[in-house]
């Protein structure tokens, strides 16, 4: 425990006895034990007598300090066992070593294996989502260096948060989970965690200024309540969207945006590329990232398509960046695979369906979401999904502006018309409830996959049959595709002031009479109400 | 300060006691630890004890509910703490306390646990909870300090 405990970070602990008070420092999951050993030292009282409190509980050995959620600049109540009115004393001292002993070994056959156990799953999930849920940070991060941090941008956030509406169940669960929320309450261990894997830690040495993002623990809790709530991000993210616009038309304003997408978010997603490179969806990722600088490309060549927004392609990044940084979601829950097939699928998506539909990597996306419902599902789950398909729903311009700026079809105009005769239909085809049966079907899946697979063998001996047949099979594609982004729709929970009715009167029955900001700090906080209640507090009061 | 910043009172804690949520989901149910003030019989103990929120609080007052055993003029012997702070508002029907002395919402857990140590430290004869251990303490005060004495020790066993 005590090597484990090196590496780990040091908090500082008040110790506090009714007349005495040290500060300790102690590595963050050190075991009460350690604790223990180190008060009994300083206060020079044997281990048996010391006692130690937090939060209305005697520390057991056997319990790690993190477990009580003991965290820097908290104080822990110390009593040290001996009353000195003499007649108590023989008879009191050998009760307690033996309780205490008895308790250490009762505790210790467990908590070793629990803690181990622990620090794994904090390697494991979080290794994947350091690097990811840092990217959306970067963007956000982005815009706040970019003057965005202005009471403008916050009102934005507000706003955002108003009309976040959906809570996607199973990111709350993983995000409810005590032991998650332990992590994420803690930057400083999410900090190590980023820190610690390989691209960040290029990225940010590339990068001074993301680096100092990562080092701001106000930041990293943003992300991470942003991770919590996908439709947070969402909403964020096209607010953002806004934002640019707006900032668009002021004189300089596109330079500094050139600048700014030049030095934050090309180098992301090169981490981001360089993260995936060792992956079968590479190339698909590849070829996202191809769309998304889209403004190089379309520089170069005659353009015949209409140009109504601008900034429609800066719409597909954020939207990437989106679909980079949510698979958060679903990295904690199922597999790393899950993250990178998710992700590229939504880029991909908007990239074109004919390249998505040959590429070798959808082809073993299809065949691991055949084996895997899990994966399945989650896909199916994903908001970004059914976000970026409402976007391209109500945006038919902006679908066409993917499709122009697509490498794939710049070249070939002939493609390039019948994607957009063929998109409306597309688009319609998300509505239809029949389509969403069908995906929920895994033996309609592998008759999907099936398909897939003869299609490809006659790519292979008959080229030409095989663009007669391409279109009508990117129909069944298509439909596939529409119900993962439809099947969401059921998870929006409507009104948050029915939502949150009963925390709402537990508030106001602690007194806050300000049903609005109530509400507000709901919002804000998931339906939390201690953490309202502290929201609420440090608005009334700065100073605590 | 409210009653509910429960990470302010991790972070400067009151002399004497540690409060903390019996479960992190409900606000309503703390759990506090009080120490056994010093220069007192109680000296030494710890005594854990169950702060219950009533839904309307703060217009009406919390239980408290010693779960260590406890022996004191002012605390019944389920361990039902009777002092006038935490007394339903309003004025008493038999006169023996003033509105102001009852509860008020102004009252926070460190307010009331304050109190209570102050009880602990200095009993309430006159209007006794535990009629048995009123008597001693004011009759056999040997007997009753030996009783608090085996509180005491046995509050540090578990």
């Amino acid at each position: 425990m005590a090597e484990g405990s090196e590496g780990a970070k040091t908090i500082n602990l008040t110790v506090k006895t009714a007349k005495d008070k040290q500060i300790l420092e102690i590595g963050e999951d050190a075991s009460v034990k350690d604790l223990r050993e180190l008060v009994s030292e300083k206060f020079s009282a044997s281990l048996e007598q010391v006692c130690l409190i937090f939060a209305g509980k005697i520390l057991k050995d056997g319990e790690n300090l993190s477990q009580h959620n003991i965290k820097d600049g908290f104080t822990v109540h110390l009593v040290i066992k001996s009353s000195p009115s003499g007649s108590a004393q023989p008879n009191n001292r050998p009760a307690s070593a033996t309780s205490t002993t008895s308790a250490a070994n009762s505790s210790s056959t467990s908590t070793p294996n629990t803690a181990a156990n622990n620090q794994a799953n904090a390697a494991n999930p979080f290794a994947g989502m350091g690097g990811l849920g840092s990217l959306g940070l970067g963007g956000l991060g982005g815009l706040a260096n970019m003057g965005m941090g202005n009471p403008n941008f916050q009102e934005l956030q507000q706003r955002m948060q108003r009309e976040m509406l959906n809570n996607p169940e199973m990111m709350r669960q993983i995000m409810d989970n005590p032991f998650v929320q332990q992590l994420m309450n803690n930057p400083e261990y999410m900090r190590a965690i980023i820190t610690s894997n390989p691209q960040m830690q290029q990225l940010m040495e590339r990068n001074p200024e993301i680096s100092h993002m990562l080092n701001n623990p106000e930041m990293l809790r943003q992300t991470m309540e942003l991770a919590r709530n996908p439709a947070m991000l969402q909403e964020l993210m096209r607010s953002h969207d806004r934002a640019l616009s707006n900032l668009e038309s002021i004189p300089g304003g596109y330079s500094a945006l050139q600048r700014m997408y030049r030095d934050i978010q090309e180098p992301m997603l090169n981490a981001a590329q360089e993260q995936f490179g060792s992956n079968p969806f590479a190339s698909l990722l590849g070829s996202n990232t191809a769309g998304n600088n889209s403004d190089a490309a379309q520089a170069g060549r005659e353009n015949s398509d209409p140009l109504p927004n601008p900034w429609a392609p800066r719409t597909t990044t954020s939207t990437s960046t989106a679909s980079s940084s949510t698979p958060t979601t679903s990295t904690t829950s199922t597999s790393q695979s899950t993250t990178t097939s998710s992700s590229t699928t939504t880029g991909n998506l908007g990239g074109g369906l004919p390249g998505m539909f040959q590429s070798p990597g959808m082809q073993s996306l299809m065949q691991q979401m055949m084996e895997n419902p899990q994966l399945m599902s989650s896909m199916i789950n994903a908001p970004y999904t059914q976000a970026m398909f409402q976007n391209l729903a109500a945006n038919p311009e902006l679908a066409q502006q993917i499709i122009g700026s697509n490498p794939l079809f710049a070249g070939n105009q002939v493609l390039q018309e019948q994607l957009r005769t063929m998109l409306p239909t597309f688009l319609n085809q998300l509505q239809n409830p029949e389509v969403q049966n069908f995906m929920n079907n895994p033996q309609a899946l592998q008759a999907v996959a099936q398909i897939q697979n003869g299609l490809e063998q006659l790519r292979q001996t008959s080229p030409g049959q095989y663009h007669g047949l391409n279109m009508p099979l990117s129909y069944a594609f298509a439909n596939l595709m529409s119900t993962m982004s439809q099947a969401l729709t059921g998870g929006g929970s409507g009104n948050p002031e029915q939502q949150y009715a009963s925390q709402l009167d537990q508030l106001s029955a602690m007194g806050f009479i300000n049903r609005e900001a109530n509400l507000q700090a709901l919002i804000a906080t998931f339906g939390d109400v201690n953490a309202a209640v502290e929201r609420l507090l440090s608005r009334l009061d700065p100073q605590s | 300060m409210c009653l509910f910043s429960s990470t302010e009172l991790n972070k400067n804690p009151v002399e004497g006691f540690s409060a903390g949520l019996i479960d992190d989901n409900d606000i309503y149910r703390w759990e506090v630890l009080i120490i056994g003030p010093p220069d007192t019989l109680y000296e030494g103990g710890f005594f854990k004890a169950h702060l219950i929120f009533p839904r309307e609080y703060p217009l009406r007052p919390p239980k408290m509910k010693f779960i260590t055993d406890i022996w004191h003029p002012n605390i019944e012997k389920n361990g039902d703490v009777c002092i006038s702070i935490l007394h339903e508002p309003g004025d008493d029907k038999w006169g023996y306390e003033k509105a102001s002395e009852r509860w008020l919402p102004v009252h926070t857990v460190e307010t009331i646990l304050i109190s209570v140590i102050s009880m602990l430290a200095d009993p309430n004869d006159e209007s006794p909870a535990n009629v048995d251990a009123a008597k001693e303490w004011r009759e056999d005060y040997t007997n009753f300090k030996k009783k608090v004495a085996r509180c005491v020790r046995r509050s540090q066993e578990d």
